[in-house]
């Protein structure tokens, strides 16, 4: 195995005086997509959270390694031009400011970051338009406000057109699976799918089993309570769906 | 919201004080006061009123926000013009280019400036002059009725696009300028008109600017006025708008510049059918105080009034704005909407947002809210998970907060124009970007 992409060691996190995190142990090798999944309140979005550095989690003990590099010592953005993705359970429209801004904004702040030229505009709307036509989108969403009046779905799968923008080395997925028809889960499966390589990995956050069904993972974690209690093969998610998480809670 | 309300007249500031440099300024200022512009009656009996309306009191819910200190020592009186040459090297570089296929017309100190303005046959001084009922809440408007030295009254009887600059500059002398616009629309007629205040006549001066507009039945105006004055200017603003049977009157507020101003707009929808609509952005640094009193009176049956309102302040800054919105007997089927919402951008700046609505009819649909607080944390948190910078995040969405008012302005030439100014008030070449363009 080489390297690990993302390596958290004992990671305890606190909101407020609510430990929500205790103890997480998990590595992630560049190539892989691992699973975490878990009963509601268990901490999966937490997680998500911290990695992506959203302001209000106090990390009281452990370590998140990044690459190399210590990624809890990086604020949100640098963490973002680093190449971390979080993608968001509940995308926020923010109106005003259009989508094609805000994804050729997100690019070449990462671009600078490893010291690359701006993209121009005609190569900027080349790739969007592909892009956009593997996630099914219509071109009109370009000038639409940021999530501005989309259905669920469209902003799920506006996540992944960023994602597959922004092209992350590390993609953190918050229930991206969450509030999809099923068409819609195999336009976003395909794109997640699409971006799997052997530089890349992926963490996919979900309470069901359903989007596996679509991108199969190489590791399956449950979350508990703020642990991880159990870990196993593509196999324990289908366990999952069939037994429930109570068997596992009680074990914990 | 932190609502502590401080006088807007100094304690040292009476009304016998008020009223001996009102009729020092009538004696110093007589000379100017032409009667062609507005007789004499007009003149005396709008003096008598302000006289008789004196200052605000400390109470006056009208007035409680606006910043009137400087009525204690700065001019209150117009005085002759400059000589040509010194005046315009003055007012020359505060004109703005110039909009294409408007026609122009300049004030400088309070008076029309040929130099700078385009011969139209809808100027007219032979025309009655447009006198509004004016009340205490635009008492100041009184002044200006007695002491303007320069009048555009324009007659609207084709579509028409005009473009009116009121600059502003300090002078030889210290002065208070009275620049006034009167505009009628004959009906059925458009009216697209573009109203800018730039310049300062200092913070030893003020400027009494009046603005009354008489939109004819089925008439259409499309106003956009943009208050972009330097950082030391002190603005008494006065618009009163009267809207007849079906007439479309959409107006763009944008208040960006001055040290204090205050805007008191009355709009009157005395006919049936008759529309109103405001898009208003106010933006304050430093210790700017921008206060808004806004009247609409609905008066007939099926009239309508939307305002959205949207208000960023810094620094030391305040921004205030009472909105009061009557739905009178007579105006049955009328529907209201009211949008206030305030950013705050430090703990030192202040927004006081108050709408109010009074219904004295049934059948009425009318709504309205007013929200101030910080930058929203999650909008902020999303675009700097997308690897934008915090300084970057923020004018983002600065513009995306100001832009509600702004996006649903016609025509797109105005809303581009409006926009434009907007970006460049927030200094941000962030939201110059996010324009959209004409």
């Amino acid at each position: 195995m080489s390297t690990p992409i993302l390596s958290i060691q004992d990671l305890h996190v606190k909101v407020g005086e609510r430990e929500v995190l205790r103890g997480i142990n998990l590595e992630l090798p560049a190539g892989q997509v691992h699973a975490i999944m878990g009963p509601n309140g268990s901490g999966k979005s937490s997680l998500s959270h911290v990695l992506a550095g959203k302001p209000g989690y106090t990390v009281t003990r452990g370590s998140v390694n990044y690459k190399g590099t210590d990624l809890l010592a990086l604020p949100a953005e640098e963490r973002a031009r680093a190449g971390l993705f979080l993608g968001f359970q509940y995308p926020v429209e923010i109106p005003g400011v259009n989508n094609a801004y805000l994804l050729r904004a997100a690019l070449n702040a990462g671009r600078r970051q490893r010291s690359e030229p701006e993209i121009d505009a005609f190569d900027f709307l080349t790739l969007v338009k592909e892009r956009m036509a593997l996630m099914k989108m219509d071109e009109s969403f370009l000038s639409r406000g940021v999530n501005e009046g989309f259905s669920g779905g469209e902003k799920k799968r506006n996540e992944i057109l960023q994602m597959l923008v922004l092209q992350p080395q590390l993609a953190v997925l918050d229930e991206t699976d969450s509030g999809l028809d099923i068409d819609a889960l195999k336009v976003v499966a395909t794109g997640i799918n699409s971006l799997r390589s052997p530089e890349r990995a992926i963490l996919l956050v979900t309470h069901y089993q359903r989007l596996l069904d679509h991108v199969t993972p190489d590791a399956v974690h449950v979350l508990a309570g703020g642990r991880i209690v159990k870990s196993g093969g593509a196999e324990l998610a289908r366990e999952l769906e069939q037994r429930g998480y109570d068997w596992l809670l009680e074990a914990a | 919201m932190n609502a502590v309300a401080r006088p807007p007249v100094p304690g040292s500031m009476s009304n016998a004080a008020y009223e001996q440099r009102l009729r020092d300024a009538v004696m110093d200022a007589a000379a100017l006061l032409n009667a062609r512009l507005l007789p004499v009656s007009v003149r005396s009996a709008a003096l008598n009123r302000a006289l008789a309306a004196g200052l605000p009191q400390l109470r006056d819910d009208l007035w409680r926000y606006a910043d009137l200190r400087f009525l204690a020592s700065a001019a209150l009186a117009p005085v002759a013009p400059d000589a040509p040459g010194l005046l315009s090297a003055a007012i020359d570089p505060l004109l703005p280019p110039r909009l294409s296929g408007f026609t122009r017309l300049v004030f400088a100190n309070g008076r029309l400036y040929e130099p700078g303005s385009d011969a139209s046959d809808a100027l007219d001084l032979a025309l009655p002059p447009l006198v509004p009922e004016r009340t205490r809440h635009e008492r100041f408007g009184w002044l200006n009725d007695a002491f303007a030295t320069g009048v555009a009254r324009l007659k609207v009887n084709a579509p028409m696009r005009v473009e009116v600059v009121f600059a502003a500059t300090p002078g030889a002398v210290r002065q208070a300028v009275y620049p006034r616009l009167e505009v009628q629309l004959s009906p059925d007629t458009q009216l697209v008109l573009v109203e800018r205040h730039v310049g300062t006549t200092g913070s030893e001066g003020t400027i009494n600017a009046a603005v009354q507009v008489f939109a004819g039945a089925g008439s259409q105006v499309n106003h956009l006025r943009w208050q972009a004055l330097d950082a030391d200017a002190q603005l008494l603003d006065t618009v009163q708008l009267a809207m007849d049977r079906d007439a479309r009157y959409e107006l763009v507020q944008l208040q960006l510049g001055a040290r204090s101003a205050r805007t008191s707009l009355r709009a009157s929808l005395f006919g049936a059918g008759a529309a109103f609509s405001l898009h208003g952005v106010a933006l304050a640094q430093g210790r700017r105080t921008l206060d808004h009193s806004l009247l609409v009176d609905h008066l007939a049956s099926r009239t309508q009034s939307t305002q959205v309102l949207r208000a960023i302040a810094g620094d030391h800054a305040h921004i205030a704005c009472r909105s009061r919105v009557e739905i009178g007997q007579a105006a049955p089927g009328s529907l209201s909407a009211q949008s206030l919402k305030g950013l705050l951008g430090n703990a030192g700046a202040e927004i006081d947002l108050r709408p109010q609505l009074e219904i004295h009819t049934d059948d009425v649909k009318a709504s309205h809210g007013a929200t101030t607080g910080a930058l929203e944390e999650n909008m902020r948190f999303y675009l700097l998970s997308r690897g934008v910078d915090a300084a970057t995040a923020r004018a983002l969405l600065e513009w995306a907060f100001l832009e509600d008012a702004l996006a649903g302005v016609a025509p797109p030439e105005l809303r581009a124009a409006a926009e434009n100014a907007a970006a460049s008030a927030l200094g941000s070449d962030v939201a110059r970007q996010l324009v959209v363009p004409a």
